[in-house]
């Protein structure tokens, strides 16, 4: 019996099912492009145009048209903004992030709700997911984004469907500042926009020279907890480089958690004991009031539970860095820890 | 036939390590084309090693491994498997495929690539089949079918690979007796008739024989015997090399040898598994003389034989509670020429003679006879009698005996330790083959 | 001769008539998927959409006549059903199938029934490429590029480590997983301590790694689809291969694979195909565990099936799962990996227990 010699056999080669399939699908994917690529080209519309092109908080220029009569607002700062510069009429679509199964009220206080005039129908993003088709379906000219949830989702509606997108995420006060004068720029609102600025200024440095007062008579700072949440294992604060420690050191308080390693850093029990701050702020809204931190560890031993210096204030206070924080919150947080007379 | 000469197998100076381990050591083995080898030997010598090393699944440290006159380690995978094919020892599929397209797995060293199987692929499935007998449960699962049947597709597949070397590891160890039978009398039937060459490794000795037309034994990765089975297969092989006391047969129809296996070749007090090295050495005793030389040599590591001594001697009992080999004669008979001629060859395949102070008569003294023909030509010590007994009934020729062996150089020694110690200290020649 | 058991199971033939069914099937999901949308449309006007775009503008000068019209009006409309609506239905399935042929071809190579394309640590690679561009906000103003390019480069870089890490004992099946286990652990610790001091960072990539369909453009479906059927279609050849290697490494190469080398190639295209995937998805579980037990069960063990198989119903499966949750939640679109989880558990279940002899790899 000889070797076996596999070129000797002349048997004509079978077409087998994967050199089939390989062939169909590669058809199959020469038409769709050709198809899909061709006519995507031929509808296409030009690249986004306008007059304006401005710097956003990431630094992307973005070209923006003038005064655009269709927005859509990620993001209740901003809505907070656009409502103060009277530009609520050109919001079309807002972001209801934390309403996963639609609905506005994990997004908005009922004060907002009512405020700004808002229905579940506006909602662009419920949930995680970002709402492509009913973006679409609103025909936004112009998509101001502060808490979005991908960027590079939202990044594809500019290059996609040539909506310019505007991201603004102040990282301070001054950033707030800013951005509303921004706003006036691309609305073309420069008068109500400078009218909020010059209050915002005004509040601020308001609160700088009672600050200096302060300090020129001595006056310690009182320390205060700011949480915004608790359970049975601690308290949820706000650590350095958040817009709440920003608030509590603007309205000469000195925060206990000053000094954390974490931006949202949880205190435990013991470690606000120790210190037994002398004002406890905490944060209400959105389910949240006073019962959720009374089962907190320690609280009613706490000094401050005991002396009547434990006081809730709205959570979008510290949160959304907004005119509301700087004209609403900054003066009632120093209501709270400087009470009696003042400047 | 065809006209190339070069053999199927060639192993050449093939030395395999797995670390510290020496798993084969400096074999050579050249098994013509058509051969029917059966590779066999005791747990661990090698055998798998040796199949593993042909198929190219390791590179030995030393030696060359060829297939039809190529280096297994230059052959691509698709053309060793085209030269030789695997039965291996089990085969756990997780798939229920059926029996043909098992079998057809074996058609792919000859397929190109994305090439489909064509009919003369399926035919020669069928006809792999068909010569294990399997063709009409072509279509059942293959985790569906018997043990037998399943090891049985297992060599259609090789069959269907159409490689004119085939190796089969221990490929009946998990069939019954009916299913080993006609398993290897199929793998038979394709080294006669179809000339495929065939080197299976196999326990069972009796089988080895009864199918294979030559046996290679490997005893610690070692070629210790080569040869047909009639040739290789000795009492002596089985005691040296695996350890059993046996009795070899010859079939009465066939001529083939068999061996019955009686019991392991070792002393009561050394732990299971261990094996005597050295030796043998045969004492020639009886009466209960022997027993304690018996069984000093015993521990001492050396295989012992006796002989030849009567039925209901004591000292036979001790031997064969060490596991001896012995010569044995009926009960107050003389000893008679086929135990006789039985002594003889234990003897001669003694490394050293110890005599036991035995009491010598009529019927035992052909034990002295002949251990004198032996003289010069193997160590002989004589324990020394204690002085006064009386011992030789065999009217004064026992002492003559013994006397000539003392001249001849026979050493006398007293007692165990000293027998040990003269042991231990002469040169021992090599173990005969 | 031995009686065979009592319990005679019928061997799993091959039935490559089913990929056929399937393909069908496919191509019935695909036309009617595009009627489902977060934004109501009749199908009359679905359809009349799809030719007018599809014939570039000959056909039905003004397809929405007829039905309701949103605040975008016609365009606005047309913008919905064939870029973003379209393309996420294209993308379901090219994902789909990708996860699909990748996870069988894993539980091929690993001869186990619970691999699943993610097993050489490819979604703890990919997820932190992404989190690297969101943390860093690197190419912010491309990030719809950069995310998936870094994604992918993380995810093929974590399945090329593997397979030279597991070189010196090579071809070792364990040694490949353990080593996959290794590094995901570690490529998950790097990743959560990255998180940690980015709250923003950790929101997006959580979103990342529930897996999303949608808001991508045909380019990007394009890139997906190229890579995909390259990658997936060079796996499919190996169909016979991974069917011998199913009885050993060993007795697989006496019959003449190299199993190591085709190891290898196969666990290095099944990175690539996975990588490809979720790099615009990010992670969809599921999709790939299942397809290909699907396709056993219906069409027989024969990886030449199991695998073009396994990307037809993967491809389906997800693209049922995209259409279930917006029947289940209309109005919204979940993130998809959740629904695959969701709907994927139980099916499995199913499958599992609905025995009925035919091969189920050795799931007892």
């Amino acid at each position: 019996m000889h070797l076996h010699d596999p070129s000797s056999t002349s048997k004509p080669l079978r077409q087998t099912l994967p050199l089939t399939l390989l062939a169909v699908g590669l058809i199959v994917a020469a038409g769709i492009s050709v198809v899909g690529v061709s006519t995507y080209y031929a509808v296409r519309p030009g690249s986004p145009s306008g007059p304006l092109t401005i710097t956003d908080d990431l630094g992307r220029h973005v070209t923006v048209p003038l005064d655009p009569a269709r927005v859509v607002v990620l993001g209740p700062s901003i809505m907070d903004s656009m409502d103060r510069l009277g530009l609520r009429s050109h919001v079309v679509g807002v972001d209801c992030y934390a309403s996963t199964l639609g609905g506005l009220s994990a997004d908005y206080s009922p004060n907002q709700i009512a405020l700004w005039n808002l229905s579940s129908s506006m909602c662009v993003q419920t949930g995680p997911t970002f709402n492509v088709e009913q973006l679409l379906a609103l025909g936004p000219q112009l998509v101001l984004a502060a808490t979005i949830v991908s960027v590079a989702a939202v990044e594809q509606i500019t290059q996609t469907y040539q909506i310019p997108v505007v991201m603004l995420q102040p990282a301070t006060l001054t950033g707030v500042i800013l951005d509303d004068q921004l706003l006036g720029e691309i609305f073309g609102a420069s008068a109500a926009s400078t009218s909020l600025v010059d209050t915002l200024e005004l509040t601020l440095s308001q609160a700088a020279s009672f600050q200096d007062n302060l300090t020129a008579n001595g006056t310690p700072f009182p320390t205060v907890l700011v949480t915004y949440y608790a359970d049975g294992s601690g308290y949820w604060t706000f650590g350095p480089g958040t817009f709440g420690q920003s608030l509590v050191e603007l309205a000469s308080g000195a925060s206990i958690s000053a000094n954390a390693t974490l931006s949202y850093p949880e205190l435990s029990g013991e470690q606000v004991l120790a210190v037994d701050p002398q004002y406890l702020v905490y944060g209400t809204g959105f389910g949240l009031n006073e019962s959720t931190y009374t089962g907190g560890p320690f609280w009613s031993q706490l000094s401050a539970t005991q002396d009547g210096r434990a006081i809730g204030m709205d959570s979008n206070y510290f949160t959304e860095p907004d005119p509301t924080m700087i004209l609403v919150g900054l003066p009632q947080l120093i209501g709270i820890l400087h009470p009696g007379p003042s400047a | 036939m065809t006209g190339s000469a070069e053999p199927a197998l060639l192993l050449r100076g093939v030395t395999v390590r797995f670390g510290e381990r020496t798993a084969l050591q400096d074999v050579d083995l050249e098994v013509p084309r058509g051969q029917f080898v059966a590779l066999t030997g005791p747990n661990g010598s090698g055998k798998t090693t040796l199949l593993r090393a042909a198929l190219g699944f390791l590179t030995p440290q030393a030696g060359s491994v060829q297939l039809f006159g190529n280096e297994v380690g230059r052959l691509s995978i698709a053309e060793r498997a085209r030269r030789v094919a695997w039965v291996p020892q089990e085969e756990s599929p997780r798939e229920n495929a059926p029996l043909l397209d098992y079998v057809l797995y074996g058609r792919y060293a000859h397929l190109g690539w994305l090439q489909g199987e064509t009919a003369r692929d399926r035919e020669a499935a069928v006809r792999a089949l068909r010569s294990v007998g399997l063709e009409e449960r072509a279509g059942d699962g293959v985790l569906s079918v018997s043990g037998g049947e399943k090891q049985r597709a297992i060599l259609a597949r090789a069959l269907a690979q159409e490689a004119p070397l085939v190796l089969l590891d221990e490929p009946t160890s998990h069939l019954d007796i009916a299913h080993q039978l006609d398993f290897l009398s199929r793998v038979r039937g394709l080294s006669r008739e179809r000339g495929v060459t065939i080197v299976a490794a196999l326990h069972d000795l009796n089988l080895a024989a009864q199918f294979s037309d030559r046996i290679v034994v490997l005893s610690r990765g070692r070629r210790v015997a080569d040869g047909a089975p009639a040739d290789v297969l000795s009492e002596e092989l089985l005691a040296r090399v695996w350890g059993v006391v046996a009795d070899l047969r010859r079939d009465p129809r066939t001529g083939v040898p068999y061996l019955l296996p009686h019991q392991l070749v070792r002393p009561a007090s050394s732990p299971p598994g261990t094996f005597l090295e050295k030796g043998p050495v045969h004492v020639v005793g009886g009466g209960g003389s022997g027993a304690p030389y018996l069984r000093a040599l015993s521990e001492a590591g050396y295989r012992v034989t006796v002989g030849a001594l009567h039925l209901l001697d004591s000292d036979l009992e001790t031997a064969e509670s060490l596991g001896a080999l012995t010569a044995v004669e009926v009960p107050f008979a003389p000893i008679g020429d086929e135990v006789r001629e039985r002594l003889r060859t234990l003897l001669e395949a003694a490394t050293a003679i110890v005599v036991a102070p035995f009491p010598v008569g009529p019927s035992n003294l052909p034990n002295l006879e002949e251990v004198r023909r032996l003289l010069g030509r193997v160590p002989i010590f004589l324990i020394r009698r204690a002085p006064g007994t009386e011992w030789d009934f065999a009217g004064g020729k026992a002492r003559a005996i013994e006397g000539e062996l003392r001249d001849g150089g026979a050493r006398e020694v007293v007692g165990v330790a000293e027998m040990l110690a003269a042991l231990a200290a002469t040169p021992v020649a090599s173990t005969p083959q | 001769m031995v009686t065979p058991p009592p319990r005679i199971a019928r061997a799993s033939g091959r039935r490559p008539w089913v990929l056929g069914l399937l393909l069908a099937l496919l191509g019935v999901g695909v036309f009617f998927s595009p009627i489902l949308g977060t934004v109501a449309v009749s199908p009359e006007t679905v359809l009349k959409i799809l030719l007018h775009q599809a014939s570039g503008g000959t056909l039905f000068s003004d397809p929405c006549a007829g039905g309701s019209v949103p605040a975008s009006g016609c365009a606005g409309l047309i913008e919905i059903v064939w870029d973003a609506r379209l393309s996420e239905i294209m993308l379901a399935v090219v994902v789909g199938a990708g996860l699909g042929i990748s996870g069988g071809t894993l539980q091929g190579v690993f001869r186990n029934p619970l691999a699943d394309p993610f097993l050489l640590g490819i979604s703890s690679g990919g997820t932190l490429g992404a989190a690297v561009v969101v943390v860093f906000r690197i190419g912010v103003s491309e990030q719809n590029l950069v995310l998936p390019l870094f994604a992918f480069v993380g995810a093929i870089g974590t399945g090329v480590v593997i397979l030279i890490a597991a070189r010196s004992r090579f071809g070792s099946v364990e040694t490949l997983l353990l080593t996959g286990v290794a590094l995901s652990s570690f490529l998950s610790a790097v990743l959560a301590l990255l998180l940690l001091y980015s709250p923003t960072g950790s929101l997006q990539v959580d979103f990342w790694l529930l897996g999303n369909l949608g808001s991508l453009d045909w380019t990007q479906d394009g890139i997906a689809f190229g890579v995909v059927l390259v990658a997936g279609t060079l796996l499919a050849t190996y169909g016979r291969e991974l069917n011998l290697l199913q009885l050993g490494p060993d007795v697989a190469q006496s019959l003449g694979v190299d199993s190591r080398k085709v190891r290898v190639r196969l666990l290095l295209l099944a990175s690539v195909t996975t990588a490809a995937a979720v790099a615009f998805t990010g992670i969809i579980g599921f999709v790939g565990l299942v397809s290909p037990h699907v396709v056993r069960r219906i069409a027989g063990s024969d990886y030449r099936i199991v695998l073009p198989g396994a990307a037809l119903v993967g491809g389906g499966f997800l693209l049922a799962a995209r259409d279930l949750s917006l029947i289940a939640f209309p109005g919204t679109l979940l993130p998809i990996g959740i629904f695959t989880s969701f709907a994927g558990a139980p099916f499995f279940a199913y499958l599992l227990f609905r025995r009925r002899g035919a091969s189920t790899m050795g799931v007892p």
